[in-house]
């Protein structure tokens, strides 16, 4: 996950310290992904050593303002046009449970999908009231709107695995 | 205040060997200002579901009450239906000879209001939910979200108090699909009763509850503490 990347991405908008990065990541991503100021220190002094970004003058209460370099700018650019591979995802354990489930036999498969059902389903709609209850930004709305898709593809999974198996039945 | 209640409802098409059971025993309430959400594959009886909670059809056994009132000792459902019911179909119905104003003040007329008042109260839903700007266009030269929105307008004009939505979302993108569940959730929480019935989980997620239907009965359902929590 590049949070190297995502800060160079806020920087080309203008200067900025470290907590005001730590601050605009987290608005921008809805709240999912908390930073650690240490976390975002770190990335800063190494962005720095590769001169990806440059430290300019402290300010009265001694906070470092960073700007980005063009060769940060280039880094930046690379990183947007190139698209994301999904083969190194981590396994999904729902998806081991079911196949474990069925593998077993003796387990009710039906009852393990529908409480996963329900469960996906009461997520969804806590995050659909989420959405209702977001402020204008399209950065933080759209970060919820991938977790409601991706709950709204385990829903439809699983119900697809309810239609296979009674199928099989 | 329970709206709508289903009790032990069933449904059979047909008789003897190619009887169909469309319904089997489903119990099912709708409180005022609650949205709850019917999810289910095709064939699974959603649809007739709707139908008979909102008097489009009869029950084979059991019972459904609209407000105090038993359904099976109503003379003239159609009358009850137009004054309490507003239905909102996939495909929309709307009138292509009748500007989308003429589309909602055609129910209240033939509830016998005047003409005038009919076109008042039109106008007053059409503003609550901001379309009144098209108000004297053909539904052809509305776009499909815009008809959706002249269609759900016809089903909440006067004081309907229970809404019913069979896939209201049909072939609209998710943005457009959304800002239709924004309105009947609006509606909702404004005090109607709103059964929606959808095979999108999508949508099915911006209910108080969540009703799982499979082969004519209710297999789960989210409980409804949400409604409490909201």
């Amino acid at each position: 996950m590049s949070v190297r990347h995502s800060l160079l991405a806020l920087l080309s908008g203008g200067p900025r310290h470290g907590y005001q990065l730590k601050i605009e990541f987290e608005a921008s991503t809805g709240g999912t992904w908390p930073l650690n100021i240490g976390q975002v220190y770190t990335t800063l002094s190494r962005l720095e050593r590769d001169g990806l970004v440059a430290p300019g003058e402290s300010d009265e209460q001694n906070r470092v303002t960073y700007t980005i370099t063009p060769a940060g700018r280039e880094e930046m650019e690379l990183w947007f046009a190139t698209p994301v591979v999904q083969s190194d995802r981590p396994r999904d354990e729902l998806v081991i449970k079911l196949a474990m489930a069925v593998a077993a036999r003796k387990v009710d498969v039906t009852a393990v999908i529908h409480q996963q059902r329900t469960a996906t389903m009461r997520t969804l709609q806590q995050l659909t009231k989420a959405k209702r209850a977001a402020p204008e930004g399209a950065a933080q709305r759209l970060v919820l709107d991938s977790m409601i898709f991706q709950a709204e593809a385990e829903q439809r999974w699983l119900e697809h695995c309810e239609a296979v198996l009674k199928e099989e039945r | 205040m329970t709206v709508v209640r289903l009790a032990e409802v069933a449904r059979v098409h047909g008789e003897g060997a190619t009887a169909v059971h469309a319904l089997k025993g489903v119990s099912l309430e709708v409180g005022a200002g609650e949205l709850v959400a019917v999810m289910g594959p095709s064939g699974s009886g959603k649809s007739t579901l709707l139908n008979v909670a909102g008097g489009l059809d009869r029950p084979t056994s059991g019972t459904v009450h609209l407000g105090e009132r038993d359904l099976a000792t109503v003379r003239d459902l159609a009358a009850l239906r137009r004054r309490e019911v507003g239905y909102v179909f996939q495909d929309l119905n709307l009138i292509t000879s009748l500007t989308a104003a003429e589309n909602v003040m055609l129910p209240r007329e033939l509830d016998g209001v005047r003409p005038r008042a009919a076109r008042k109260e039109a106008m007053a839903v059409l503003a609550e939910i901001g379309v009144t700007d098209l108000a004297d266009r053909f539904p052809e030269e509305l776009s499909g979200g815009q008809r959706q929105r002249i269609a759900i307008a016809r089903a909440l004009v006067g004081t309907r108090r229970l809404l019913l939505a069979d896939e209201p979302t049909g072939a609209l993108d998710t943005r457009t699909g959304d800002e239709i569940l924004q309105l009947l959730r609006t509606r909702c929480d404004a005090g109607a009763a709103v059964l929606l019935v959808t095979h999108e989980p999508r949508y099915a997620a911006w209910a108080d509850r969540v009703v799982f239907l499979r082969d004519g009965m209710i297999t789960d359902t989210t409980d409804s503490s949400l409604v409490s929590a909201r």
